[in-house]
C-alpha cells in the first residue's frame, strides 16, 4: 500500500467556553488515499466540518487544535512553519463551502476572485491568470465562461456560484479538495449536476474529495469510502458497499433506516433515533451513543469502545455490533416499528427529546 | 404494472366528497416597471378528506404561495377556493376570520416562527384567543394536553422557546396548528430545517397525529423522498402550474412529466448499488422568470423531449388525466419512460 496522501491522527479540537471546553474533535484519526473520494457524514455538531477545518488551519474562535497531527504528503502541517502552511493549504488542500455567496466577495468580479486564489501561490501575469479563469469556468461547465467571468457573483444562479466556487478551489490544481455541505443550499436538479462534476474532476484529474455532509445518498453516490462520525468521534469507517449493506454501528445503522428513500415501494414505517445528540462538554460516560442505542449491554455505560477492525478496510467503534444485534437481540424485528414508538407520542407525561 | 405491496401508515381515504376544491387559482404579485410575477398561474385540484397530498417543486416554483392562498393567508388574484360548500374567495372580514380557523400551517423555521418572548403555553394557545376557544383553566388545560399529544412534557408550558431543540420546537408548532381543530394543516417544508434522525420523529408524529384525529393535510416540500413517503398522492409544480398529480405509489412507478422524470432521477438514493445504476435525466439551463414564462408549455426550454420549435413551444398542454387518477400537462406524457429508464426499472426495496 502506498503512503496516504492525507494522515490524520487522534485530532483534537476545543472551544472554549464560558460553560467549559467543547470536545468538538475528539482523537479523530483516518487516511486519505491519492485520487480517492472519503465521505464524512454525522449530524449537525458531530464534529465533521470542525475536523475540515481543523485540517485548513480555519477552526474560528474560540476553537482551537489542542493535539494530534495531520500529515500532508508525510509533513505535519501543526506543526511547521505558519509560511510553509499556507503555501500548502490553498494550494495543494482546497476547500469549498455550502454557502456560495457569502463565500465569494459580492464586489469582485467572479473572474478575478479565481485568479486571486491563483496568484495568492504562483507568479504569472494578469493576461495568462485571466485566461486561465476562463479556462476553469469552462472546466467546471459555466455556460459562456468569458462573458461570466466579468460578471458579478449576485449575477449568478446558486448553482453557477457553487461552480465558480469549485473553479476557484481547482486553480491551483489542489491534491485535495474538501467539499462541506457544497450541495446543501441548492435544488436537487442543481445539485444532481454538481454531483456529477465533483465525480468527473475526481475521475478525470484525480482530485482527492473529502466530501462533508449530512446526506447519505449523496456519499452513496460519490464516495469510495466513508466516515460516520459522531458526538465528535468516529463510530465507523470502511468501504461504502460495507457500510451501506452491513453497517455494524447502531448508529449507522438507525440513520440509514431514518431517511424516506424515493425508490422504496414499500411504506414502512421509519426508524427514527430517540433522543439527542449529546453535549459536548460533559459527554456521557463509556460510548457516546450509549443513552440513544437500542442494543446498549452494561460494558456500554462506562468502557469507551476502541474503532476496532471488523472486516476488510472497515472498523467500528462498538462493544456489541450489528452482528450480534441480529443474532441475539432481534434487530430485524425492530425495522417494523409498531405505530407511536418511534415518534414519541405514547411516552406520555415522558419529554420527548426530538 | 406489476402489483405493489403497499402498507402504508396511514390508510388510504376513499376518494369522496373533496374537503378543499381550487378553481383555476392564480396569484400574480407586483415587480417593477408593471410587470408581475406570476408565483401561481391557473392551477386547479381538490384535497380529500383525510388524505395526506403532497406538493413538490423547485425553489421558486409557486408551492409555498399555493400553500399560503390554500391556507387562507394571502388573497387570491383570480380563481376560487371552495371549502365544503362555501367559496372562500367571496368571504372578507369577520365571515373570512371564522373560517381561517379550519385552516393552520405549520412552518419550515421552527426558529423564525415561534415568537421568542412568549412561554410555549401562550404560543399554543394563541389560535385559541384568538378564536375565543378556550380561556382560564379550560385554556391551559388544553394546552397541556397538546403539549402530550405532540410529545412534550405538559409542565413545560411556562418556558420559551430558546429552551428547547429545533425539532422539539417543531412539535410546538404543531401543537399550535392542532389547538382549534383544524379540517386542514398546510406544511410547508416541516422537517427541511431539522437533522436525520430528527425527520424522522417528525414524519412518524405527523403520520400519527393523521391517524389519530383524522387530520388532512397539503404537505409541501422540495424533497420528492419524503413527500412520496407521507403522501397518498402526490402533486409537482413547475413555474406556477401543476406539471403531473398522482397516486404517490404510480408517480415514481410511472413518472408521465419528463420534469417528474427529471426530479426523480435527481435524487440521490443512500445505496452505492442502487447510484451506480442511476442515470440522471439531465435539464438543460436554468429555471426561467416567472415574470415572463416561456410560450407553450413551460418546460419547453429545459425538457429533453421537447419539439421545440413546434407544438411544445406553441401550445400550452392542459392537465389531463392520462390514466385513471394520473394527470400529466405534458404533449408527449407517453414518451416520457423513454427518458426515465431507471424509474421505470427500479427494484427499489425498503
Amino acid at each position: 500500500m502506498t503512503t496516504p496522501l492525507l494522515q490524520v491522527s487522534d485530532l483534537r479540537t476545543r472551544f472554549l467556553t464560558d460553560d467549559g471546553a467543547v470536545q468538538a474533535v475528539n482523537g479523530v484519526s483516518f487516511d486519505l488515499h491519492e485520487g480517492e473520494a472519503l465521505g464524512i457524514v454525522g449530524e449537525s455538531g458531530c464534529g465533521k466540518s470542525m475536523t475540515a477545518l481543523s485540517i485548513m488551519g480555519l477552526v474560528p474562535e474560540p476553537g482551537r487544535v489542542v493535539g494530534g497531527e495531520i500529515r500532508f504528503r508525510g509533513q505535519d502541517l501543526l506543526r511547521m512553519r505558519a509560511e510553509d502552511v499556507r503555501e500548502i493549504r490553498g494550494r495543494d488542500i482546497a476547500m469549498i463551502f455550502q454557502d456560495p455567496l457569502s463565500s465569494l466577495n459580492p464586489v469582485l468580479r467572479n473572474g478575478f476572485q479565481i485568479e486571486e486564489a491563483m496568484l495568492a501561490h504562483r507568479d504569472l501575469s494578469r493576461r495568462v491568470s485571466a485566461e486561465r479563469a476562463v479556462s476553469l469556468l469552462k472546466k467546471v461547465h459555466v455556460p459562456a465562461p468569458e462573458a461570466r467571468a466579468k460578471d458579478y457573483p449576485h449575477q449568478l444562479s446558486g448553482g453557477m456560484r457553487q461552480r465558480t466556487m469549485i473553479a476557484m478551489g481547482l486553480a491551483n490544481e489542489p491534491a485535495v479538495l474538501i467539499a462541506d455541505e457544497p450541495t446543501t443550499a441548492l435544488d436537487v436538479t442543481v445539485q444532481a449536476q454538481i454531483l456529477e462534476l465533483l465525480r468527473e474532476l475526481n475521475r478525470e484529474l484525480r482530485t482527492a474529495i473529502i466530501m462533508i455532509t449530512h446526506n447519505l445518498g449523496v456519499v452513496a453516490g460519490l464516495c469510495d469510502r466513508v466516515i460516520v462520525m459522531y458526538a465528535g468521534q468516529i463510530v465507523e469507517e470502511g468501504p461504502v458497499d460495507q457500510i451501506f449493506e452491513r453497517p455494524q454501528h447502531p448508529y449507522t445503522w438507525a440513520l440509514l433506516r431514518s431517511v424516506p428513500r424515493v425508490d422504496a415501494l414499500r411504506h414502512e414505517r421509519l426508524r427514527s433515533i430517540e433522543g439527542l445528540p449529546p453535549d459536548l462538554i460533559q459527554p456521557p460516560s463509556g460510548c457516546r451513543f450509549h443513552p440513544r442505542c437500542p442494543f446498549r449491554v452494561d460494558r456500554c455505560f462506562g468502557d469507551e469502545p476502541p474503532l476496532d477492525p471488523v472486516g476488510e478496510g472497515h472498523r467500528a467503534a462498538c462493544w456489541v455490533r450489528m452482528a450480534r444485534a441480529y443474532d441475539e437481540m432481534g434487530a430485524g424485528s425492530l425495522v417494523d416499528v409498531s405505530p407511536g414508538a418511534a415518534s414519541g407520542i405514547h411516552a406520555a407525561g415522558e419529554e420527548a427529546r426530538g | 404494472m406489476a402489483e405493489i405491496d403497499v402498507v402504508e401508515p396511514v390508510p388510504r381515504p376513499s376518494a369522496g366528497e373533496p374537503l378543499v376544491r381550487v378553481e383555476e387559482v392564480v396569484k400574480h404579485f407586483p415587480a417593477r416597471l408593471g410587470a408581475s410575477v406570476r408565483a401561481v398561474d391557473g392551477l386547479s385540484f381538490e384535497v380529500r378528506r383525510g388524505e395526506c397530498l403532497g406538493l413538490v417543486g423547485e425553489s421558486g416554483c409557486g408551492k409555498s404561495t399555493l400553500g399560503r392562498l390554500v391556507a387562507q393567508l394571502l388573497p387570491l388574484t383570480s380563481g376560487r377556493i371552495w371549502f365544503k360548500d362555501v367559496d372562500l374567495s367571496q368571504l372578507r372580514g369577520e365571515k373570512l376570520r371564522r373560517q381561517r380557523r379550519e385552516f393552520q400551517m405549520i412552518f419550515q423555521d421552527p426558529y423564525a416562527s415561534l415568537d421568542p418572548r412568549m412561554t410555549v403555553g401562550d404560543i399554543i394557545a394563541e389560535p385559541l384567543d384568538n378564536f375565543r376557544v378556550a380561556r382560564g383553566r379550560v385554556r391551559n388545560e388544553r394546552v397541556q394536553e397538546l403539549l402530550r399529544t405532540v410529545g412534550l412534557n405538559p409542565n413545560f408550558n411556562n418556558r420559551y422557546p430558546h429552551e428547547f431543540s429545533g425539532g422539539q420546537r417543531q412539535r410546538i408548532g404543531i401543537a399550535r396548528a392542532l389547538a382549534v381543530q383544524p379540517s386542514l394543516i398546510v406544511c410547508d417544508e416541516p422537517i427541511s430545517a431539522l437533522d436525520v434522525s430528527i425527520q424522522g420523529q417528525i414524519i412518524n408524529l405527523l403520520q400519527d397525529l393523521q391517524r389519530q384525529f383524522e387530520l388532512t393535510y397539503l404537505f409541501i416540500a422540495h424533497d420528492l423522498a419524503v413527500v412520496r413517503y407521507i403522501s397518498h398522492r402526490v402533486m409537482v409544480m413547475y413555474l406556477g402550474k401543476l406539471v403531473e398529480v398522482a397516486d404517490s405509489v404510480q408517480i415514481y412507478a410511472d413518472p408521465r412529466h419528463p420534469y417528474t422524470a427529471a426530479l426523480l432521477s435527481a435524487i440521490p438514493v443512500p445505496d452505492p448499488k442502487v447510484e451506480r445504476k442511476r442515470r440522471l435525466v439531465q435539464l438543460q439551463g436554468e429555471i426561467p422568470s416567472p415574470i415572463s414564462p416561456p410560450s407553450g408549455c413551460r418546460f419547453h426550454t429545459r425538457c429533453p423531449i421537447a419539439r421545440a420549435p413546434g407544438v411544445c413551444s406553441e401550445e400550452e398542454p392542459p392537465l389531463e388525466e392520462k390514466s385513471p387518477g394520473h394527470w400529466s400537462a405534458c404533449h408527449f406524457a407517453d414518451e416520457v419512460g423513454s427518458v426515465a429508464p431507471w424509474a421505470r426499472t427500479a427494484s427499489g426495496g425498503a
